[in-house]
């Protein structure tokens, strides 16, 4: 009890961290100003347009430090500190520096009896580095990542806020990894309900080329 | 008039009220967090939930449906709702706590969830003693926790700014304190960050929560999550008395209450009042109590030498008879009651005197069209009221130095440290002082010295900025006065309970002090002058009496709220 009282278990996060980027580098260019302006018309108050202009200085900038958030605040007009809160809000938005390919695997309720966590555990010995971590030539970060809203696929993982791969095996992230450090990023996936299988040849999407459907589900080998 | 029954019991309403504060005007305890009457309503503590109903209306003929007994039947919504943003209705029906066991046990369970992070440390807590989550703990909550595990552990102790501390684990995230920074104080300086049981409020990296009223989020932190550097662990709330009077830093008179413990002030918290401050006091009035207890002058001084009061009081009175009625200035003070400058001017009229003026100390720029003002005491309308004008620093420093001046009196004020004249100035003229602290300036050349009760020791008027008349009430006792026949001072339990012979019973830090309605009488009794009172509210009665611009600024009158006077005093 006395070691707690020394040593809190959480730590307060850096209130003073150093500046990432720099004033030059700061700064939005115009057609970025004129698209915030346009998000900013479409709602009620300025601060409506938050979300989407964090998520352009995300993509401008790879994560959004404190000075990035400001950045952002100024440009719609609205409080730094609304800003900095929604930001911390969502864990879309990179507070800190990432890898190329931000790997969330899904380790939630399906995914887990799936095999989710064998499959993040199979992740992280083959990059060499635990959740929460990069690797050190700086391609991947693997996260631990609640749902995702793909349970009728699970195991599964997102990457970097984009594609989803579906029905993770092991064979399926060593070919994904491999495909990314070439630089080949997945298609989009769509995925049916098995219930729908026997309609619409297995699929009532369109683009059924696309769709990739398992009819047996895995289960994870603890469960097993 | 629209109607709303509340626990079967109908009142009648006007306006577009919610029904929380309604229910909290008319006398019914409904538990709640987040909600503060000055701010917007989240409704994110769920702890104000009532059944809210409507009578059912027959769709073909617009009436209302009646059942067998000819009652109205009272469709009431699925889920209970939040009253703090419930609009009210004419017919509406509620059921609170009083009359529904779904309300009891929706409060109930709302509890549960708020203390299953919360620490249970009330013992080692600031708050406790005045934590709404702990008494409605205990009046709505569970008996015992079912929660058997380790709880979501957060940063506690930071420095969020200067002046307030977080403990990120107390906190029960009801946003009252960024609501305060948005829509109060317009500093947006705090947010809540992170999600989930995670969350807790913070300035964002950066940012320091350093504003002129940060202090008010202590306040109105309904738990132990936001304390005060200054006070944190200081005190007890239940050893300390309170006193409700007002502030004597700014021209605005913000409403207030003293903290007291063994004779010194500890703490200074608002105290609504609708009319001047509402809720809210600002840092600097409240980090301005410590002049009240430290630098206090321990005995009446002649020629730098300790007397007794009656000695001190004879030599005051000698200096007067000495010289000429007309080469004697004497200054008031704007950081003395109504009625001590009113004597003061009796004072001066006795010696065959002219009008006492005062020394303004105003500091352009520092008010905020607020609770600050520029002018940085609290009784100058006050003074102005009494026809004691202000002269300013090089006009008094004129009239000193031109030799026209054989004795200077000088009330509760201290022109060497206001740039008026130097002490140097002040050789070969007689100097009476009253002042509060060791620390002032003009002592050095101080004929007779007789220390004065402050702000928080006297009982008097003050009046401010905006013409509202105000009353003092002593917080903390002065030596030779027994702290529980001293007039409305505010008791505490000891008071109440104690007896002197208690141990904890302490006579520590009494100044040796007395108010101007004390010395002044007492030096004009030895002029020969009649001036009997029995107490400042005599004093306040003839000055009402008297003076057109307090015409009916009683004691009475003033209360605990106080009074608008115009030129011709209270009119309304």
């Amino acid at each position: 009890m006395a070691d707690f009282i020394k040593h809190p278990v959480v730590e307060l996060p850096d209130r003073k961290p150093e500046p990432v980027f720099g004033p030059d580098e700061l700064v939005f260019s115009e057609d970025e100003k004129a698209q915030v302006k346009t998000w900013i018309s479409r709602y009620p108050t300025a601060d409506g347009a938050i979300m989407r202009g964090l998520w352009l200085a995300q993509e401008k900038f790879g994560f959004l430090p404190p000075e990035v958030i400001q950045l952002v605040a100024d440009e719609i007009g609205i409080p730094y500190a609304n800003a900095y809160g929604v930001a911390t809000f969502y864990t879309q938005y990179f507070k800190e520096k990432k890898g190329t390919y931000v790997l969330d695997v899904c380790t939630c309720f399906s995914c887990q009896l799936c095999g989710g966590f064998d499959m993040l555990h199979y992740l992280e010995e083959k990059l060499g580095v635990h959740k929460g971590e990069t690797t050190p030539d700086g391609d991947f970060t693997i996260q631990e990542a609640e749902c995702l809203g793909a349970c009728g696929s699970a195991p599964m993982l997102q990457i970097t806020n984009g594609p989803f791969v579906h029905n993770l095996t092991e064979e399926k992230i060593d070919a994904l990894v491999d495909a990314l450090r070439e630089g080949q990023m997945p298609a989009f996936t769509s995925v049916t309900l098995p219930q729908d299988e026997d309609e619409l040849g297995g699929n009532r999407r369109t683009d059924v080329s696309a769709t990739d459907t398992y009819s047996v589900r895995p289960v994870s080998e603890t469960v097993r | 008039m629209a109607k709303v029954t509340i626990d079967n019991q109908t009142f009648e309403f006007e306006g577009q009220e919610k029904l929380l504060q309604f229910c909290l005007d008319h006398g019914v305890d409904l538990p709640h967090f987040c909600y503060h009457p000055s701010m917007s309503a989240p409704a994110n503590c769920r702890q104000c939930l009532v059944e809210v109903g409507m009578p059912q209306m027959n769709r073909e003929t617009g009436q209302p449906n009646m059942d067998e007994d000819g009652n109205t039947v009272i469709q009431f919504m699925p889920k209970l709702q939040t009253s703090c943003s419930m609009q009210m209705s004419d017919g509406m029906v509620v059921k609170t706590h009083c009359s529904s066991e779904t309300v009891k046990r929706a409060q109930k369970d709302t509890l549960e969830f708020l203390l299953i992070n919360h620490p249970l440390d009330c013992p080692i807590c600031d708050q406790a003693g005045h934590c709404p989550l702990q008494n409605q703990a205990y009046k709505h909550g569970p008996e015992g926790s079912r929660f058997e595990f380790e709880k979501v552990h957060k940063p506690k102790h930071i420095d969020l700014g200067p002046r307030v501390v977080l403990d990120g684990e107390r906190c029960i995230n009801c946003t009252r304190c960024i609501r305060f920074t948005r829509e109060v104080s317009k500093s947006d300086q705090l947010t809540i960050i992170e999600r989930g049981v995670k969350n807790y409020p913070m300035t964002p990296p950066g940012v320091e929560f350093d504003e002129p009223y940060s202090m008010n989020v202590i306040d109105i932190c309904p738990v132990g999550a936001l304390t005060s550097k200054d006070h944190r662990f200081k005190a007890r709330i239940w050893e300390m008395s309170k006193t409700a009077s007002i502030s004597a830093v700014g021209a605005k008179g913000s409403n207030c209450d003293y903290w007291v413990k063994d004779n010194l002030i500890l703490k200074v918290t608002p105290r609504t009042n609708m009319d001047v401050n509402e809720y809210w006091l600002a840092d600097e009035e409240r980090a301005d109590y410590k002049r009240f207890n430290e630098d206090r002058p321990t005995s009446p001084t002649v020629s730098g030498a300790d007397v007794s009061w009656d000695m001190a009081w004879k030599a005051a009175a000698d200096c007067l008879k000495e010289v000429d009625g007309n080469r004697v200035l004497f200054l008031g003070s704007a950081y003395a009651t109504v009625e001590d400058n009113y004597l003061l001017s009796r004072l001066a009229e006795a010696v065959g005197s002219s009008a006492p003026v005062y020394l303004p100390h105003v500091e352009n720029g520092h008010g905020d069209d607020w609770l600050r003002t520029d002018d940085r005491t609290p009784n100058a309308q006050g003074c102005e009221r009494l026809g004691i004008h202000a002269v300013s620093a090089d006009d008094l420093k004129a009239r000193l130095t031109s030799g026209e001046v054989d004795l200077l009196y000088v009330m509760e004020d201290d022109p060497v440290a206001s740039g008026a004249c130097s002490v140097a100035d002040l050789e070969g003229i007689k100097v009476v002082l009253h002042h509060y602290n060791t620390t002032n300036a003009t002592l050095p050349a101080a004929d007779v010295a007789l220390p004065a009760a402050t702000a928080v020791e006297t009982v008097g008027t003050y009046v401010n900025i905006d013409g509202h008349a105000q009353r003092l009430r002593p917080a903390k006792a002065i030596a030779g006065v027994n702290r529980t026949l001293s007039m409305e001072i505010g008791k505490c339990r000891a008071d109440r309970h104690g007896t002197p012979f208690d141990k904890w019973y302490t006579e520590s830090n009494l100044v040796n002090c007395h108010p101007g309605w004390v010395t002044i009488p007492s030096i004009a009794a030895e002029l020969g002058t009649e001036m009997t009172y029995k107490g400042p509210k005599a004093i306040m009665e003839e000055v009402t009496a008297s003076v057109l611009a307090f015409k009916g600024a009683t004691y009475d009158a003033m209360g605990e709220m106080g009074v608008r006077l115009t030129e011709a005093g209270v009119t309304a």
